[in-house]
């Protein structure tokens, strides 16, 4: 009977008295996010953002991006680091005082480890390193333990040193996993690839509590981090795959920072005085991709019409507003050798001037074809954008809604005819995006090199592949800027794909946070405070 | 005396071809479910086969090169036969071996018994709501039909089944939590109980009592409320208007009127003459729209952030994490099943006819 008055008096509590606004814990951030992708937690495998994001703040790399100046990089866990004089090898030292969680003293060892491991396991982060000459048979030569806390990256070309950094010291490859743990947990020969999954086993500021799929992901500070102890003991990331809920539970302060609204939610929250909207661009750009084996689109003046389909501002102002801006360069604002803002969008809507490349090209009546896009909230209006101004020049796109995972099938496989898709860079460079989406070795179906967008449209030119490479080992700063600039004018022109916006990342959090600080390629929660 | 001694044998006879014919029917049944398990066995498979989702890129990322992906089909045994593959599914699949999740990391089994217990809760509390206020309402209206309550109840009903399960679902939580602070946030529960929670179930409302922690037990119940209530408002609407059209056809019927000759009284007449003939056709349709609940509310777990089997499901879908698909596949098929089987036992008890 007492137990039934019990439940009563809670059923009554729970009724009337939930409050109408709540606070979260102040040594506590709660995040809501759409956390689906997540399904790994091994630096060697993750391949998207949110899981990024996480690792970032969990696992030091051998340096970081500098907050304040994402081009550059500050030491993190090597502190400093000397070239030789023919740019052949980087030799780091690293700190000394570092601990794994396991209690395992970090030593340049592990790093070894941990590098040659990505290249053994060869999952798509492996590319990372390939891409500069690293091999998973020469690993134990390129990359080297020569002390317990001194390590060497022998190079086989004279890459430029800032590159390197940027692409491989600061990024998970060069995450220092806790080897004596991993190797004690491997099977079946995985390196411990299976144990990461649903663990860590690096040093960082925090270190993961708890991951329920689906449900939520908690970071707790690392007390034995060998680095500046974070100002917010806990980060709880919440999964809420619905914009307008994540938004309602903003608004009702019970979380403090929102990450996947709509434009429309963004510019209503914008109105709030509690709350504050925050952007920054990231280095990925949303794209039109087109299957250069089909005889049309193999004509670059057929390619370059469509750059003149697209009213970007009108975008820019509506369903990309908060989203992205616009951008037509291949090398986005913000890396090294980038054209500045009004060079790097010259397009506008024009139909006449589509029109008339379309009929030079001997397209004048038009033609169709597919469009297969994927499942993010601004793509379909931008896709019916687009086939709506094409329709107007005689071209007749056909929209094809489908999953991500069937849509990057598709674009790999080359059984496409266009499709639109976002592609970033984790190297601040212009080299990181040129590599990819203006470099082809070789575009014969054997060589099956789908890890390059340009091979995935059977795009492929020698002219670029020369002058890439020439850009990249030119010494005259300069000189390379310009060479660079050059090449993203005839891209521009004749390249493969036509480039829209430049994505942001936009968070709206609470006042309550009252430093949020974040750049293109990483939230830095150990600097996050509340008030 | 001779007479009385073939009475007895008469009724051993009796007896054994009960017992004969209840074992056929055991029989029959056990042979009907083995065979739609392994039709169903099949169908997943093939269908996992044919969705045009590549599995190897789920795990390798976009950006693998082409011998990463080639070793991993190998490794996924993709390159077998597809009988070889096929026959090995089966033999997993008996064990409730589906594999690992692409989408967690953990054996697909593990998954389904951490997201099972949520919809599980959610489903059965819209349930019993949906049936104890749908049941009642079918029959009142039955019982007024044509009259201002009946047209109530009907418009009441369509709207619960018209109206999208997302729309009101937005609704729910901008009126009810937003505006009112009646319920609770979405989710399943609050972060401040997240550690606290001793979880034995896997049904909070259940495990919060258990560990007599009453505060949690508000919180939990608090957020499941809505959700639970928007899923039961469908249930109610087909289950009333299932329940009307069953009474309707029983109160036409000559018995009634007999009854009422008799002198019983409008209320005997429906609750004890007319309500238990209907019985058997409403355990059908309480038992299907159950199944159905227990499938996962996809649009209800994700406007509610909540972490269950449809979301699981869906995900795994959009994610090519054929594992978890064709596991989950699967135990919706053995729900349904069980479901069936449920609801034919119920009719044998329920149905003399039938025995």
């Amino acid at each position: 009977m007492k137990n039934l008055i019990t439940f009563g008096a809670a059923l009554v509590v729970a009724l009337s008295a939930a409050p109408a606004f709540s606070e979260t814990p102040p040594d506590t951030l709660v995040m809501a996010r759409n956390i689906d992708a997540i399904s790994t937690f091994d630096p060697a495998q993750i391949g998207e953002v949110v899981t990024n994001e996480m690792i970032q703040n969990m696992c030091d790399s051998l340096v970081a991006i500098d907050p304040l100046d994402e081009a550059k990089v500050v030491p993190a866990f090597a502190k400093s680091w000397e070239v030789s004089d023919d740019r052949m090898k980087i030799t780091f030292q690293l700190v000394e005082n570092a601990v794994f969680p396991s209690g395992n003293p970090v030593t340049s060892k592990d790093l070894a480890w941990s590098m040659q491991r990505v290249l053994k396991l060869g999952f798509g982060n492996a590319a990372t390193m390939t891409e500069y000459g690293f091999t998973a048979d020469g690993a134990a030569e390129e990359l080297v333990a020569t002390g317990d806390h001194t390590f060497e990256m022998n190079l086989s070309r004279p890459y430029p040193t800032g590159l390197i950094l940027q692409a491989i010291a600061s990024n998970r490859v060069a995450n220092v996993l806790d080897s004596a743990l991993l190797m004690g947990e491997e099977i079946d020969g995985d390196l411990g690839n299976k144990y990461l999954t649903t663990n860590t086993a690096c040093v960082g500021p925090y270190s993961l509590t708890k991951w329920n799929a689906g449900e939520v992901v908690i970071l707790e500070a690392n007390d034995t981090y060998y680095g500046d102890a974070p100002k917010i003991k806990r980060v709880i990331i919440r999964h809420v795959a619905e914009a307008q809920a994540q938004r309602l539970l903003l608004e009702q302060g019970d979380i403090d920072v929102a990450r996947d609204l709509g434009a429309e939610d963004l510019g209503e929250l914008a109105k709030n005085d509690d709350i504050t909207v925050a952007s920054t661009t990231k280095h990925q750009l949303y794209y039109m991709g087109f299957n250069n084996a089909n005889p049309e689109f193999s004509d670059y003046r057929v390619r370059l019409a469509f750059k003149y389909l697209i009213d970007y501002d009108a975008l820019a102002g509506t369903v990309m507003n908060f989203l992205g801006t616009p951008r037509a360069s291949v090398v986005p604002i913000g890396a090294f050798g980038a054209l500045n803002a009004s060079d790097g969008q010259p397009f506008s809507l024009d139909l006449e001037k589509a029109k008339a490349l379309l009929t030079e090209a001997g397209y004048g009546d038009g033609f169709s074809a597919r469009l297969f896009i994927g499942t993010l909230p601004y793509v379909a209006p931008v896709a019916v954008h687009v086939q709506e101004n094409a329709a107007k020049v005689g071209i007749d796109l056909q929209i094809e809604q489908m999953a991500n995972a069937q849509l990057f099938s598709a674009f790999r496989g080359r059984k496409f005819d266009t499709t639109m898709l976002s592609w970033s860079t984790s190297v601040p460079h212009a080299h990181g995006m040129l590599s990819r989406h203006a470099v082809n070795p070789d575009n014969s179906a054997e060589a099956g090199m789908s890890m390059f967008p340009t091979w995935r449209a059977s795009w492929f030119s020698e002219d670029f592949n020369k002058r890439i490479d020439e850009a990249l080992f030119e010494q005259d700063e300069a000189k390379q800027v310009e060479m660079y600039k050059q090449l993203q004018r005839d891209h521009m022109e004749k390249g493969p794909f036509t480039y829209m916006f430049q994505l942001l990342d936009t968070a709206a959090h609470r006042n309550t946070v009252t430093n949020w600080p974040w750049n293109a390629f990483r939230v830095y929660y150990a600097d996050i405070e509340k008030g | 005396m001779t007479d009385h001694a073939d009475d007895k044998i008469v009724s051993a006879n009796g007896a054994t071809s009960r017992w004969r014919s209840l074992a056929g029917a055991a029989f029959r049944t056990a042979i009907s479910v083995a065979v739609t398990v392994l039709g169903l066995l099949a169908l997943t498979f093939f269908i996992g086969r044919l969705l045009p989702l590549d599995p190897v890129l789920a795990i390798l990322g976009d950006d693998a090169s082409q011998e990463a992906y080639d070793r991993m089909v190998v490794k996924l045994g993709l390159d077998l036969p597809l009988w070889q593959q096929f026959m090995t599914y089966i033999g997993n699949s008996l064990t409730f071996d589906f594999g690992t999740s692409l989408t967690s990391g953990k054996p697909v089994t593990e998954d389904i018994l951490r997201v099972f217990p949520a919809t599980f809760e959610l489903a059965t509390f819209a349930m019993i709501l949906g049936t104890g206020i749908g049941i009642p309402l079918g029959v009142l209206a039955a019982a007024n039909r044509d009259t201002w309550i009946d047209q109530t109840v009907r418009i009441v009903s369509l709207i619960g089944y018209s109206a999208p399960i997302f729309w009101l679902g937005l609704l729910g939580l901008t009126f009810f939590y937003a505006g009112l602070g009646w319920v609770g946030a979405p989710g399943r529960i609050g972060i401040v109980y997240q550690y606290d929670l001793q979880v034995q179930t896997g049904l909070y409302l259940v495990d919060s009592i258990l560990s007599g922690r009453w505060d949690i037990f508000a919180d939990v119940f608090s957020r499941i409320i809505l959700p639970a209530s928007i899923l039961a408002y469908g249930a109610m609407a087909y289950i009333g208007r299932m329940t009307r059209s069953f009474m309707l056809e029983q109160l036409g019927q000559e018995y009634v009127l007999a009854a009422r000759a008799k002198g019983a009284t409008r209320r005997q007449v429906i609750w004890t003459h007319a309500f238990p003939n209907i019985a058997v056709q409403l355990v059908t349709v309480v038992a299907l729209s159950y199944a159905f609940l227990l499938e996962g509310a996809v649009l209800t777990e994700t406007v509610f952030a909540w972490p269950g089997f449809g979301r699981y499901l869906t995900t795994a879908l959009l994610r090519a994490d054929m594992n978890s698909v064709l596991g989950c596949t699967l135990i919706v098929g053995l729900i349904f099943i069980a479901l069936n089987l449920a609801s034919d036992i119920f009719y044998r008890v329920f149905d003399p006819r039938t025995r």
